[in-house]
């Protein structure tokens, strides 16, 4: 892999290793962006349209091990970057009681990196993946700065470590809190919508190889209505339109009709309050009558062209 | 020499369009115009969507912005000749504007004095269809040639005209504004005031359009977002912590810090301070007749923290209080539900609004909703009879709760005309509250 390639052959990569992207979606190029210009890239959107399969993919391309940090409520730097080995400090101190001097408690022996030190000391560059960031306090936040910006962090002991090779960092947002100004600054910005009919059809068949293009057709059709007309509390992700056209290909189907949409919905609306609200405003008969819709739109269109 | 003037001729560009980006309301740094500078040099400036796809990956970094980001690119990157025409059109209107300012200055005047008008005030005298202008003319020359016991009046008179004249305007004001609001010609900048434009058609989607007049297609849209910032909302509230006034558990690290000292003995420890618990929302709603033009709003905005919250007590409040116990039921429509409320109450819907009441019953009859942990979010207009006793029980409310929140439908700049907003203020944090966006930045700030 060369160290440094041009977008063509980014995208290029991305293809060859199964990631579908449009050139609207501008992914691959945003992505591209944040590597070369060694930033970290700010990736937002609804849950379920691919966020954290950008870090996955951008290591696969790079050849970078992945770190993931998981964001959580209440996750601080003991978490995220480093914790002295406690006990083994005090079965040091309790040794060489005479002999002690404090440098010796406070060596790398005694520190356990977490996901962010790990990044910075890895001989090789690695991916590191900051996961649902928006779920994190405003604290943290601050507390990434230094990382983000330098790809340095100080340890009061210890002093400050510099990045042996720069990370490529992918930071995820839901959206569930307005981050920082400084965070943002620092970062290149992508947002993600869920993919339109045509890319969602392109990855059912990139991943499920003998998916006939008829269902998944209607599949991606079925679900990009599901996913506009309904007020939904969580609207299907790629991932579960994926095991629905699974379901429907091990049952053999090679289209959709009412009575399987009906037995297999589950798979795609996981509350009870979203299949009440499906019945309620629209039904199974209906999805297919709009998603055939759909298509002769879409054939109107590609006549017109 | 060349590759260098080129350079720069780029930079020139790149703060231009920044500036622009600025002014309609995104905050962008120097160093993320050097990021975009980067970006452009790297991925070259002959494809115009790449382009745009790196200046929108370095400048925007808020999804809200991206169609203000859009109308920028759009406008900032467009033919000459198009530039041209904005300009042209910007400067016609703004002359336009000038010119009618001016007119109203020789039209509005008491026996050959200029009154004493703001700007704004005479832009409403501007905009009056010809009928109503030519009765304040009248009016002018009336007073002006006007006697008092017999002896024509002077110039003292000016005052009490202008007053008089001042209502009136006001009186159309309220009257235009309810249905358009009156925009200056806005910047003299072909390409600013292109892009305002635009933004303005937009109006923003639905985020900057009053609550009450998104029509029925569009609430699915509206109900999304609402859900969403409610969803905001509820994992929002979690995130406060307070002083270890009472033990959480040992913290050790920090213990062993601390007695590191003493040879790694214990003898001294540390705690981990407590969380805060989840305060508990008491929502007060009013559905007063004033309010009825918000309900689907209210409704929806009770419905979406309903769903991420629980434990949420809701109160509606028109001249009782009336607690809105029943689970919510997605699909149940808010009237039909305050409705069978109402019946059991033996009330009528969309009535008058006695806040005081409402306060004092939410008080004596449910003590245990307002404690330490309790949010009260109010969302009413403010229009309240017995306003000074209201305020006064919310005063003590205040003191009993750990935060007053009120979300008021009425524009901030009517709230002086509102007659018991002053007295409330002093007791809740009141927002303005007539759009999403409004909705949003509320969320952004508060929590």
């Amino acid at each position: 892999m060369p160290d440094r390639m041009t977008l063509d052959q980014f995208e290029n990569e991305l293809e060859s290793i199964g990631y579908i992207t449009e050139r609207n979606d501008r992914i691959a190029l945003t992505a591209f962006l944040a590597t070369e210009l060694g930033k970290p890239l700010l990736v937002s959107g609804p849950a379920g349209v691919g966020k954290t399969e950008i870090a996955k993919v951008l290591s696969q391309v790079f050849g970078a091990p992945l770190i993931r940090l998981q964001c959580y409520e209440g996750l601080d730097e003991t978490k995220a970057l480093y914790e002295w080995n406690y006990q083994r400090q005090l079965l040091k101190i309790q040794m060489g009681r005479e002999h002690l001097s404090e440098a010796d408690l406070f060596s790398t022996d005694y520190l356990l990196p977490r996901p962010l030190l790990q990044a910075l000391l890895s001989e090789k560059r690695t991916v590191l993946l900051i996961d649902e960031i928006d779920k994190t306090d405003s604290e943290f936040e601050a507390f990434l700065f230094e990382l983000l910006g330098e790809f340095q962090v100080t340890i009061p002991e210890m002093g400050t470590i510099v990045a042996k090779e720069r990370p490529i960092v992918v930071l995820t947002s839901n959206g569930e809190r307005e981050l920082s100004d400084g965070l943002k600054r620092r970062c290149i910005f992508l947002h993600v919508e869920p993919p339109s009919v045509n890319k969602e059809v392109r990855i059912l068949r990139a991943k499920i190889p003998n998916l006939p293009e008829r269902l998944a057709l209607d599949v991606a059709r079925a679900v990009n209505i599901l996913r506009e007309r309904l007020v939904l509390n969580k609207i299907p992700s790629v991932s579960e339109t994926m095991d629905w056209a699974k379901a429907l290909l091990v049952m053999g189907k090679t289209g959709l009709d009412p009575a399987w949409v009906d037995a297999t919905l589950t798979l795609l609306l996981k509350s009870q309050d979203d299949v009440e609200l499906f019945y309620r405003e629209m039904g199974a008969e209906r999805l297919l009558f709009e998603s055939s819709k759909l298509a002769q739109g879409e054939r109107r269109v590609h006549g017109q062209s | 020499m060349d590759s260098h003037d080129r350079v720069s001729e780029l930079d020139r560009h790149l703060v231009e369009f920044a500036q622009l980006l600025r002014s309609v309301g995104l905050k962008i740094s120097p160093s993320e115009i050097s990021d975009a500078a980067d970006g452009l040099s790297l991925l070259g400036l002959v494809d115009r969507d790449r382009v745009e796809a790196v200046l929108q990956a370095t400048l925007v970094k808020d999804v809200q912005y991206i169609s203000a980001f859009k109308e920028a690119f759009r406008a900032y990157f467009a033919s000459l000749e198009q530039k041209q025409a904005w300009q042209k059109d910007a400067e016609d209107k703004t002359s336009q504007w000038n010119e009618q300012i001016e007119s109203t200055r020789k039209d509005l005047r008491f026996q050959e004095n200029e009154l004493d008008l703001s700007e704004e005030q005479r832009a409403i005298y501007a905009s009056l269809p010809e009928k109503d202008k030519q009765r304040l003319r009248d009016f002018l020359e009336k007073s002006s040639n006007g006697t008092r016991s017999g002896v024509p009046v002077d110039h003292s008179y000016q005052p009490m005209v202008e007053r008089v004249l001042r209502g009136s305007l006001e009186y159309w004001r309220k009257k235009l504004n309810e249905e358009e609001p009156i925009f200056s010609p806005g910047s003299t900048d072909g390409v600013l005031s292109e892009v305002e434009r635009a933004l303005r058609d937009r109006e923003a989607e639905v985020l900057s359009r009053d609550l009450k007049k998104i029509s029925a297609e569009e609430w699915p849209e509206v109900i999304r977002l609402i859900r969403r910032l409610s969803q905001r909302l509820a994992s929002q509230v979690t995130r406060r912590y307070r002083a270890a006034r009472r033990r959480g558990g040992l913290d050790m690290r920090s213990t062993l810090r601390r007695n590191l000292r003493y040879g790694g003995v214990l003898v001294e420890r540390s705690y981990r301070s407590r969380r805060r618990g989840r305060p508990k929302i008491v929502l007060l709603c009013d559905i007063s007749g004033s309010m009825l033009k918000y309900t689907e709003f209210i409704w929806q905005f009770i419905y979406g923290l309903s769903s991420v919250v629980s434990g949420i007590k809701t109160f509606a409040f028109g001249e009782v209080l009336i607690p809105l116990t029943e689970k919510f039921k997605k699909g149940q429509r808010f009237e039909v539900m305050v409705k069978e409320a109402l019946a059991v109450s033996g009330k009528e819907w969309g009535g008058g609004t006695n806040l005081a009441n409402a306060l004092e019953t939410l008080r004596s009859k449910f003590p245990d909703t307002l404690s330490k942990q309790t949010l009260l979010l109010i969302v009413s207009d403010a229009q309240t009879l017995e306003g000074e006793k209201a305020a006064a029980l919310l005063g003590g409310i205040h003191g009993q709760v750990r935060q007053v929140l009120w979300l008021n439908t009425l524009p901030e700049r009517r709230w002086v005309e509102t007659p018991y907003v002053k007295a409330f203020l002093p007791s809740c944090v009141m927002y303005e509250c007539f759009t999403l966006g409004h909705l949003t930045k509320i969320l952004n700030k508060q929590f």
